[in-house]
């Protein structure tokens, strides 16, 4: 072939490639329920070893398109995606979200973008334990717990009440670390659960649709004193790590004597022997930690939106929950009641009766770059 | 008379097809739609606010809000900070190694050159975890220093240095490669004549490398300056939590504070500052072919 006829045909190609790639839309396939994840890997994994298998089995026609979605803005502009196909009456080429909240693009529960699942009548809705609902449009189907992750060698009795903890960290300086709020969550729920001990320890004042500046900023002003007047007595004076894993590693390497951590990657810490095997978790007694609950949300424009909806059903069984606590360490959707007694029995030291929650979706973001401005800021200036 | 030696002119339909302007037309279609026209679709969008009214009206708040806020500017402050003090360690450490792969040869170079070039292939967050656990307390470093009596080490980690060394691990092989062709370009005629002329080795080095190595050194600078300005991973993970760089402070206002306007005005205020940086590197590749036609 001559050089010129290559170069013509190629950019031929090249131009139709490229007009394919604007002209194509993607529809989504009937019977292809597509899931995105927002956990991380290790959840996707779980769900193709097991949730995917058992659903598609008990569903013959039904196939679940597992995407992890990268997680946070990623997510979020599925979302946007979502409330924007909607408005256009188009497909929004997603059927079900994991790990997602209702709240996020705003505006999209007024205009009904989010199936509520307390009316559309699951038949294991019923097993849901109120407790760990935060709103009609989530499913929660698994949970876990911020616990103190501490080195038992330094610390015979760990604190067990936030008071005690207060008073351990001023009585040994340097030896405490927290992570910044945004990054992994872990240090979100300790400064969550500083803030319910400054305010009475009273779970009531904070719901999802009351915040307002003007009724949030006393009680952030008590949270940043509170916050500020431990920063000395923190790792580095106040240095704050970016992460869950960061927070483990400085454990870890004995830099400090106690963490906060999420129960699960504690506990797959341990396994690991990534942290000595001195290393231990205690939950406070006085008011646990604040713990969170994953939920799923369906889109109501969904394409497949009755096999995403049967999905939802099938995640909060007992025989998908009964897996949730064995094979993902995690706490269940549902009561515990329901769970296999054997299980029921294994952890009932552990199962927590209530975690304390906190509506992220609206008292985070101002609370998040409150800490960067008012308390994270304190190393500069020291 | 075969075909091929036919006149070019014998072919007049094939003449008129602009294969060139084709060929390049798929990467511009494609560089103006996903790159160009969202990025202005950004900017223009932090110059409409909504109004009271609820009409969309042209304003500058977005910027007035930037500018006005003690937290950002110490921020911005911090990057600048963080880029220049990281740039000008890359060509602290990087111009002796290129200037010495310049004049050695042998075994000791050629492992020189692999060593500098070994953070290529390494992915960000590996390096971040790795220095971490190197340069962190009870670390590998401070162990070390330990064992020879030095008990005064200080880890880096969670100060503004240690975003400023991973930076220098993450960008030292590109900058090195930049500089390493720069300096293939010094004509070893121009040393010679210098050192017969009696000049010493300083005067060398300011006098004729220097001048000749200048162009890539701009380029370097300018094309770093980018990387580092914007970089998200290493401030992240080895930094303190304020102030804090530009890249995870857009990051965090879009995806945590969830106020998309204010990420896209903090994310056009890097982009400005970036763009001079830009200009410096047009301006110098622009300078370069005007010398090399001169030369010619």
């Amino acid at each position: 072939m001559l050089r010129r006829d290559f170069l013509m045909t190629s950019t031929a190609a090249g131009l139709a490639a490229s007009v394919g790639l604007l002209g194509s839309r993607a529809q989504a396939a009937p019977g292809v329920v597509d899931v995105f994840f927002n956990s991380d890997t290790n959840v996707v994994d779980f769900w193709t070893q097991n949730i995917k298998p058992g659903f598609e089995a008990a569903n013959s026609g039904i196939t679940l398109n597992l995407v992890p979605g990268g997680g946070g803005a990623q997510m979020n502009a599925i979302a946007d995606r979502a409330l924007a196909a909607l408005q256009s009456k188009t497909d929004p080429q997603v059927d079900f979200m994991e790990a997602m909240g209702p709240y996020y693009p705003a505006g999209a529960i007024d205009a009904g973008l989010w199936v509520d699942m307390s009316t559309v009548g699951l038949s294991n809705y019923g097993l849901v334990n109120p407790v760990v609902v935060d709103n009609k449009w989530t499913l929660p189907y698994r949970g876990s717990q911020v616990v103190m992750f501490y080195n038992k060698d330094k610390i015979a009795t760990p604190p067990s009440s936030f008071e005690e903890l207060t008073a351990w960290i001023k009585a040994n300086p340097g030896r405490f670390a927290y992570a910044r709020p945004d990054v992994g969550d872990s240090g979100a729920c300790f400064i969550e659960r500083a803030l319910q001990e400054v305010t009475g320890k009273d779970l009531k004042l904070f719901t999802n649709d009351n915040y307002t500046a003007d009724y949030a900023e006393p009680m952030f002003q008590k949270l940043w004193a509170y916050l500020n007047d431990i920063a000395p007595s923190l790792y580095g004076g106040g240095q704050y790590t970016g992460g869950n894993t960061p927070s483990i590693q400085l454990l870890a390497s004995g830099a400090v004597d106690m963490t906060i951590a999420w129960s699960d990657m504690a506990l797959e810490a341990m396994r690991k022997e990534v942290v000595p095997p001195s290393a231990a978790v205690a939950q406070l007694k006085d008011l646990a930690f604040v713990g969170g609950f994953s939920g799923v949300i369906v889109p109501n424009s969904a394409a497949n939106k009755d096999a995403a909806l049967k999905l939802a059903d099938y995640v909060i069984s007992p025989e998908v929950q009964n897996k949730v606590v064995s094979i993902l360490g995690g706490f269940p959707g549902i009561k515990w009641e329901a769970m296999d007694p054997e299980l029921q029995a294994k952890f009932k030291d552990v199962a927590p009766t209530s975690i304390p929650g906190f509506p992220g979706g609206t008292w985070e973001p101002p609370l998040f770059d409150g800490w960067y401005r008012n308390v994270g800021v304190g190393l500069s200036k020291g | 008379m075969s075909v091929d030696a036919l006149p070019r002119s014998a072919h007049p339909a094939r003449r008129r097809l602009p294969v060139g302007l084709l060929l390049v037309a798929p990467p511009l279609i494609l560089i103006v739609g996903i790159l160009l026209v969202p990025a202005l679709r950004t900017i223009i969008g932090t110059l409409q606010v909504p109004q009271p009214d609820g009409t969309i009206g042209w304003s500058l708040d977005n910027y007035s809000k930037f500018f006005g806020d003690a937290y950002t500017l110490s921020n911005l402050g911090r990057t600048i900070w963080t880029t220049l003090v990281t740039l000008a360690l890359l060509i602290l450490v990087n111009l002796p190694i290129a200037l010495y792969l310049r004049f050695a040869r042998g075994p000791l170079a050629a492992f020189i050159q692999a060593t500098a070039l070994f953070p290529m292939f390494v992915p960000g967050i590996v390096i971040c975890y790795a220095l971490i656990q190197y340069l962190g307390p009870n670390g590998l470093l401070q162990s070390l220093l330990e064992r020879v009596g030095f008990v005064w080490y200080h880890t880096p980690y969670l100060t503004p240095w240690g975003p400023v060394i991973g930076l220098v691990w993450d960008a030292m092989p590109f900058t090195l490669l930049v500089l390493t062709a720069g300096a293939g370009g010094i004509s070893t005629p121009s040393i010679e004549a210098a050192r017969d002329l009696g000049a010493g080795k300083l005067t060398i080095f300011t006098r004729i490398i220097l001048p000749q190595m200048a162009n890539s050194i701009i380029v370097v600078c300018a094309l770093d300056f980018f990387y580092l300005f914007a970089s998200v991973l290493q401030p992240l993970l080895l930094g303190p939590a304020t102030p804090e760089l530009m890249g995870p402070y857009m990051l965090r206002t879009f995806v945590s504070v969830r106020d998309p306007a204010m990420s896209s005005t903090q994310a056009t205020v890097t982009f400005l500052i970036c763009s001079l940086a830009g200009y410096t590197y047009v301006r110098a590749m622009a300078r370069r072919q005007k010398e090399e036609g001169a030369a010619r």
